[in-house]
């Protein structure tokens, strides 16, 4: 099997770990991952906030070269899939010139969306080794995967289940929470700290209030505004796993992964308490 | 009219078994018609069935509905087929031929006793759809304890025999061998004049909708979930419990629109009564459980009923219901406790607010059930976007199809009270279109002639649990072991619901297999039942005046709800009292008389002319007397309605009709100035220019009408740029230049509505508001229209009109009354000045017209009507019907029937159904050869009278005569049987049958009787 | 008995708003503008205040979403564009996903932001807007956007780096940057895209929109 890549500007920086993870995972799995030739970032809030027909073109390069291979794309951000989406829609509207041969008729894929098919799925518990069976986590969606729905084709919105499903898969003990999909204001991280750690905080709190040991979740800025908010927290920590990097930890039968260190909120206490290192 | 057949059937098809469906039926059934009335479920009931108790009176739902059940089901000319459904419709309109399916049972219905231990045996246990899937029931079951027929059955999709081939359990212990595992579906071809779809509606909310975590958080149930919660009939036995953990939630929350308003999900339309049936559930929910809080959020409270308004207000004020104007967008879970966490914005604290419930209540609105839509897809009836068989407000009863007619919660979202209106309507046009066939069809209930009466009293006493209403608190079974002990008491035994159709026939058996003569009933109240218990009687062979009611329920479990102990007593007592004056009863005869087939309609606005024309398309002579000297009434003022109709078209056509009609006689400039006389033969005095006529009718229909609120508010009448709804509707449509000129408007709701002085919400001002707001739109588009209100109205589906308004740039503005508009005069220029609480800010408008939108209020001819008719008022002067829910077109006194704007202000299309249903209630007396009274009347004895004229004097009916042979005399058919001349005659020479002196005293002799030394009654 | 049907907790004690705004006085000129460029219809809302109670960050808005729709209605430009909440709404899309009138309130909103940037109006949040616009240039720049490179650029804005120092934030941004460093997630280069000149043509031809 083979699918386009559009890992993101993210990925390429303060996310490389999660890249990583993903091209482990998708190895694992024997599925082919070809990253778009030559990507571009796809505008984020900036240029959705600034300019409407920038929000609409930068993504459409990134649609008109995934065409020209022929490939559905995967996309493992959730506001590169997000602004990937809305640009396909706003091209059926025909409303701007897009300089590029485009007709946005390919299919975006959000990562967990592809991963949560019942025949990955399959696959997925086929190559698992260590069953986290003793984790709990609680899955955490953000805001641009899921909403609006009428851009993103997540009718569940409330209550999203791909990340619930994947990391079920892996084996962890998954838990039902209410706060799935509450923004955790990564877009204002720059200019209005103190909102984005009120926000993330609290998601934090009610994690542990689900009972959760760990957090799973799929998009880069949810992962490092939920970590980096712990950076001078004394008890034990909760560690914000990507998907791929729980997937990766189950595939493994044994080891300490490097890619431990990366993390802010340090897992190896929990996972050793829970015997899974 | 071409498709009046000439020979019709006299029979009609009735489909949905619920309030609206059971009322038509019997409307018809009353009126000389046979009809079948087809439900596709076990049992009769509907929605009405699920309900625990209902606004604005709190009455339980059942106590009301059951007897009504019990007549349906009793009824002669009416025959239930359940679990049925109608598959095709052939024919022409007065002769129809409808093909049905009926379902089978698997229970023989004529064999099963309803002993119910198919059920006890029973292995299977599955959800209970009936109460919401919460608890329980069996495979073989019932439905719920008063269902009707009162049978049990078998659901095949979960019993083991049909599953799986095996068990057979409820085969081997039946007692009745009623078990019959290989029924099959059977067919029926029925010939029918007339087929009414009354299908109901269900709850639009189902968990795929995601709404709010329902399914996916325990304790977030739909409102009809907390309905079957709060009655004793339910999964929890009347006491409110969460579902997760069984607990008493200590904070109860409402959230009100859900799946209503909401354009998002394609459902824009307002469900009507989701408001009202929260306030009710968070009073109920106040007065079970006083420590818990109940929050109600809400976009507009809607009580545009008579007398809801006081009820929300009541809800606030005396049982501390909290209401929250803000609409919530999402229902978080608090893990640790499976709480409920609701966030809103705290304007005041400029923050959000976290608040936990214990439970969350949604207010779901209605759907027209898949059935239906296949129904109407076979039908080839048009519905509306939203599944709806809305109607045409001049025909509000009438579908696309000839001979096909709709009432009830498929029509549109709807109460009670309209469901019942409408009801009555649909059983008026079947009449008229099939009435050559009237009386052709009907089977004559054949009532057993009465067995001689036995010297020596054999006295029966039924003690009634009511579910737990009786039982929670009285202890049943000391009372009946203490019964059993009367020496006077030759049987005694205890139902649990004594009025249940299958109770009927055990007591009959009961009275055979006794041979008891004198019967008492332990039970409600003698008000709503005593009715249906003495018909039993009747049918056992027996007098039905050798009937007693002990009331304690009202009386004792009610009353003394908690102190059992006393409860207990007090209904041994009541008991006592009661067999000691079955021991007095003596048999009595009901007089007949002959009725006078005509009927009288007092006002000639569009209530007494439809009304008079449902009556007189019957082929029944109608009086028509209008005080004024034109016909037309309160309608004429409008121009154009909401929806895009015209009255003035509507009335035209009225007016024609009646002037033809060869029934009619109007009599203009006229008024009745005198009425007596008993039900089905009154004699009346219409009085004109040309002096007094005297005129016989069987029935009268008061339709007085309304007039327009003159308002004192707001500059009116000071400034002539200060006009009413109805004046701006009025230059609307006859000067479009000036409409063309305006640049601001300002409008102002609830002007001389729910104020103190009277606290009635108008209920139509909101939808003229907006009628008027869309009409000067339309004709100038760049005016800025600025509405001021305190709650916007527009129910059902002309909530797509206020959201059309929006969308035309209508702007709304929520005033509060403490912060009512001031609209003044600046030196010719005029200003309003208004504050809005939502963006906390104050604004001033400078309008070109200042329109209000003044309420309407009764006619002051209402008042002398009242006095004649001897008919009560509420304090805002309109009628006051016999009961709110069940009988909202009639009058406590018989024969006297009420519609339009005399009960309470409504919309035209409204009017003309009421008038229909009011029509056809009296059509039950005029279609009568004769009318039977109750023998419970006043009667004097000639040789103890002195004439002293006493009774003459304090009889309120003015019954009492003095005759030829000098002394008094009263006519049965004018008493009403009060007794106050009884009290009042000095010579004791009259007596009131069936509540003579003797049976009065053995009644207090008893009650006062120290049988029980340790507590003696009374107190 | 008293028959009044006010609600207690919408009614407040004090006056907050002395002065009387006078409405109906302008045209519909902004409303129509705003509902032709978004397709939005924002005359549907019955200001039910789902979006406010569905935003995680209205208390630090100074017009709240229900009343930025009102406002709208109201043709209160200057207002709107001067306002923080059209800079730090998150574009969550909690108020378009709630609102029951179809209202899209972070469309419109984030029409207002675009509006205001292209205006003359100094945009409130000053720092979220100078991080907009030097996203988007390094954006330009190299095709991608590298982390590093964008907050050295974004510091060497006029007065950014001077009001940050002033308000305390510089530190916070300074550890961070360092903790993200330590755990060697701050990449000090990366690739360029190809596509620059493409990107930068496309802009050029856009700029007048945007600047």
């Amino acid at each position: 099997m083979k699918l386009s890549f559009y890992p993101g500007c993210s990925l390429e920086g303060m996310a490389n770990d999660y890249c990583e993870s993903i091209y482990a995972v998708f190895k694992t799995l024997g599925i082919d991952l070809v990253e778009i030739e030559d990507w571009s970032c796809c505008g984020a809030t900036a240029a959705h906030s600034l300019s409407e027909i920038m929000s609409v073109i930068l993504p459409a390069r990134n649609l008109a070269a995934a065409e020209k291979m022929g490939l559905d794309i995967i996309c493992p951000c959730s506001l590169c899939f997000n602004r990937l989406r809305f640009s396909q829609k706003m091209i059926k509207k025909k409303i701007f010139h897009i300089p590029w041969q485009v007709t946005g008729d390919i299919r975006v894929l959000d990562m967990t969306r592809f991963l949560a098919k019942p025949s990955i799925i399959q696959l997925i518990k086929q190559c698992i080794l260590k069953p986290l069976d003793s984790l709990k986590v609680v899955c955490y969606y953000g805001c641009q995967m899921v909403r609006p729905p009428k851009i993103t084709g997540y009718a569940d919105y409330e209550n999203p289940q791909t990340l619930d499903r994947i990391s079920a898969a892996a084996g962890a003990r998954v838990l039902d929470w209410s706060y799935k999909s509450t923004c955790c204001g990564a877009s204002i991280g720059i200019g209005r700290r103190e909102i984005v750690e009120f926000l993330s905080k609290r998601i934090l709190q009610k994690s542990r209030q689900a009972g959760a040991e760990a957090i799973v979740v799929s998009c880069p800025l949810c992962q490092s505004n939920l970590d980096i908010v712990q950076k001078d927290r004394s008890d034990t920590p909760t560690p914000i796993f990507y998907v791929t990097e729980l997937l990766r930890l189950s595939f493994k039968d044994k080891g300490n992964p490097k890619w431990f260190k990366m993390h802010v909120a340090d897992p190896v206490p929990v996972l050793k308490a829970k015997g899974l290192l | 009219m071409e498709f009046y057949l000439k020979n019709p059937v006299g029979k009609v098809v009735v489909i949905g078994g619920g309030i609206g469906g059971i009322q038509c039926a019997l409307d018809l059934a009353d009126t000389g018609f046979y009809v079948y009335l087809v439900e596709k479920s076990h049992t009769l009931g509907g929605i009405m069935a699920r309900l625990d108790k209902t606004f604005p009176t709190n009455d339980c739902s059942t106590c009301m509905f059951s007897p009504k059940m019990v007549h349906a089901a009793g009824h002669a000319n009416i025959e239930i087929l359940c679990l049925s459904r109608l598959l095709e419709l052939n024919g022409r309109p007065g002769r129809f031929t409808a093909r049905i399916e009926k379902q089978p049972r698997y229970i023989n219905e004529k064999k099963c006793i309803a002993c119910g231990k198919c059920a006890e045996k029973c292995p299977v246990k599955v959800p209970d759809a009936f109460n919401g899937d919460l608890g329980t029931r069996k495979a073989a079951f019932l439905t719920f304890p008063q269902a009707v027929p009162l049978k049990y059955a078998i659901d095949a999709k979960n019993c083991l025999y049909f599953t799986k081939g095996k068990c057979g359990i409820c085969k081997k212990i039946c007692p009745a061998e009623a078990i019959e595992y290989d029924q099959k579906p059977e067919i029926l071809q029925i010939e029918a004049g007339a087929v009414i779809l009354s299908t109901g509606f269900e709850p639009a909310l189902t968990v795929m909708e995601g709404e709010y975590g329902y399914g996916r958080y325990k304790n977030v149930v739909t409102s009809f979930q907390y309905e079957r919660m709060l009655s004793v009939t339910g999964p929890y036995g009347g006491h409110i419990r969460r579902p997760s953990d069984a607990k008493v939630p200590r904070n109860v929350a409402w959230i009100q629109c859900v799946m209503s308003r909401d354009l998002a999900r394609n459902r824009p339309f307002c469900s009507s009564v989701c408001c009202m049936y929260a306030a009710k559930q968070a009073v109920l929910t106040r007065s079970n459980e006083p420590d818990t809080q109940a929050t109600i959020y809400f976009i507009d409270i809607r009580a545009h009923g008579k007398g809801f308004d006081q009820y929300i207000d009541r809800a606030r004020k005396r049982h501390g219901v909290r209401t929250k104007r803000s609409m919530v967008s999402v229902v978080y879970l608090n893990p640790e406790n499976d709480n409920l966490i609701i966030e809103t914005f705290d304007h005041r604290l400029d923050c959000k607010k976290e608040e936990e419930y214990g439970l969350v209540v949604l207010s779901t609105g209605f759907k027209p059930s898949n059935d239906f839509i296949d129904l109407a897809k076979q039908l080839g009836l048009v519905t509306n976007p939203y599944g709806f068989l809305s109607t045409e407000f001049d025909e509000p009863v009438s579908t696309s199809k000839p001979g096909v007619f709709v009432c009830g919660g498929i029509e549109s979202p709807k109460d009670i009270p309209e469901t019942v209106i409408q009801a009555g309507a649909a059983a008026a046009e079947a009449s008229i279109l099939i009435n050559a066939a009237r009386n052709s069809e009907i089977v004559c209930d054949k009532v057993p002639d009465e067995k001689p009466l036995d010297i020596t009293p054999r006295v029966g006493v039924l003690i009634c649990h009511c579910g737990t209403n009786i039982a929670g608190v009285v202890n049943i079974q000391n009372v009946l072991d203490y019964v059993k002990k009367l020496p006077q008491v030759t049987f005694a035994t205890d139902f649990l619901f004594t009025c249940s159709t299958e109770t009927q026939q055990t007591i009959i058996q009961l009275i055979k297999e006794h041979g008891l003569n004198r019967i008492v009933v332990a039970a409600c109240s003698p008000k709503t039942h005593e009715p249906l218990f003495q018909d039993t009687l009747r049918k056992a062979g027996l007098n039905p005046y050798l009937f007693d009611l002990a009331s304690i329920r009202d009386q004792c479990a009610w009353v003394h709800g908690n102190d059992p102990e006393k409860a207990t007593k007090k209904s041994k007592a009541l008991i006592r009292a009661s067999v000691a004056r079955a021991l007095e009863l003596e048999p009595l005869y009901d007089h007949s008389y002959r009725t006078v087939n005509h009927g009288l309609v007092i006002g000639g606005g569009v209530a007494g002319m439809t009304a008079a024309l449902t009556i007189a398309d019957q082929g029944f002579h109608v009086h028509l007397v209008e005080k004024t000297d034109r016909l037309g009434g309160f309608a004429r003022n409008l121009k154009f309605t909401l929806e895009g109709n015209f009255p003035p078209k509507l009335i035209r056509y009225l007016i024609e009709r009646i002037t033809h009609h060869p029934k009619i006689t109007v009599y203009l400039k006229s008024s009745l100035v005198s009425h007596n006389g008993p039900m089905g033969a009154f004699n009346g005095t219409v009085q004109n220019e040309d002096g007094p006529m005297p005129i016989q009718y069987g029935a009268v229909i008061v339709a007085t009408g309304g007039r327009p609120y003159e308002p004192t508010e707001y500059l009116y009448g000071k400034n002539k740029r200060v006009l009413t709804q109805v004046e701006f509707s009025k230059r609307l449509v006859e000067d479009s230049s000036w409409a063309s000129r305006l640049n601001r408007i300002v409008m102002i709701q609830c002007v001389g509505s729910r104020e103190p002085d009277f606290p009635f919400c108008s209920r139509v001002c909101c939808a003229a508001a907006v009628k008027n707001s869309i009409e000067l739109k339309e004709i100038n588009p760049g005016a800025k229209i600025v509405v001021l209100y305190r709650d916007v109205r527009t129910f059902g589906f002309k909530e797509l009109y206020y959201l059309k308004a929006r969308q035309k740039g209508v702007l709304f503005f929520r005033y509060i009354p403490e912060e009512k508009p001031i609209v003044y005069d600046n030196n010719g220029k005029l200003i309003v000045d208004f504050t809005d609480r939502s963006l906390n800010q104050n604004f001033r408008v400078e309008p070109d017209l200042v329109v209000l939108s003044s309420g309407i209020r009764p006619n002051e001819g209402a008042k002398q009507i009242a006095r004649l008719l001897k008919l009560p008022m509420v304090n805002e002067g309109f009628f006051l019907e016999a009961h709110v829910k069940l009988r909202p077109v009639e009058f406590a006194t018989s024969g006297v029937f009420l519609a339009g704007l005399a009960h309470s202000p409504r919309f035209i299309e409204e009017t003309v159904t009421m008038a229909k249903s009011a029509g056809q209630q009296a059509m039950k007396i005029l279609c009568k050869k004769e009318m039977t009274i109750s023998a419970a009347k006043a009667q004097v004895d000639p040789d103890k009278c002195s004439a002293c004229l006493l009774c003459v004097r304090v009889c309120p009916y003015g019954a009492p005569f003095i005759n030829e042979d000098g002394v008094s005399q009263i006519p049965p058919s004018a008493c009403a049987g009060c007794g106050i001349c009884v009290s009042e005659c000095p010579s004791q020479a009259i007596t009131l049958k069936h509540c003579t002196d003797g049976q009065i005293l053995a009644k207090i002799d008893a009650l006062l009787e120290p049988t029980d030394s340790s507590y003696p009654f009374p107190i | 008995m008293h028959t009044s049907t006010s609600d207690p907790e919408t009614a407040t004690e004090h006056d907050p708003c002395e002065q009387r705004e006078l409405i109906g006085d302008r045209g519909d000129y902004f409303l129509n503008r705003i509902q032709g460029e978004t397709g939005v219809n924002v005359s549907a809302c019955y200001q039910c205040e789902r979006c406010t109670n569905a935003c995680p960050i209205s208390q630090f808005m100074d017009i709240k979403p229900h009343q930025i729709i009102r406002y709208v209605q109201l043709g209160w430009r200057i207002r709107l564009l001067k306002s923080s909440t059209i800079w730090i709404c998150l574009s969550c899309e909690m108020c378009t996903t709630y609102c029951p009138n179809e209202v899209d309130v972070a469309e419109i909103i984030n029409h207002l932001r675009m509006m205001a940037a292209s205006s003359s109006i100094a945009p409130k949040e000053k720092s979220l807007a100078v991080f907009h616009q030097t996203f988007l240039e390094e954006l330009i720049k190299s095709g991608r956007v590298n982390e590093f490179r964008l907050m050295r650029a974004y510091y060497s804005k006029p007065d950014i780096l001077h009001e940050k120092i002033k308000n305390g934030t510089f530190k916070q941004e300074l550890q961070l940057a360092m903790t993200l460093f330590r755990k060697g997630r701050l990449k000090l280069s990366a690739p360029k895209s190809k596509a620059v000149k493409e990107i930068q043509k496309a802009y050029s031809q856009t700029r007048g929109e945007i600047i």
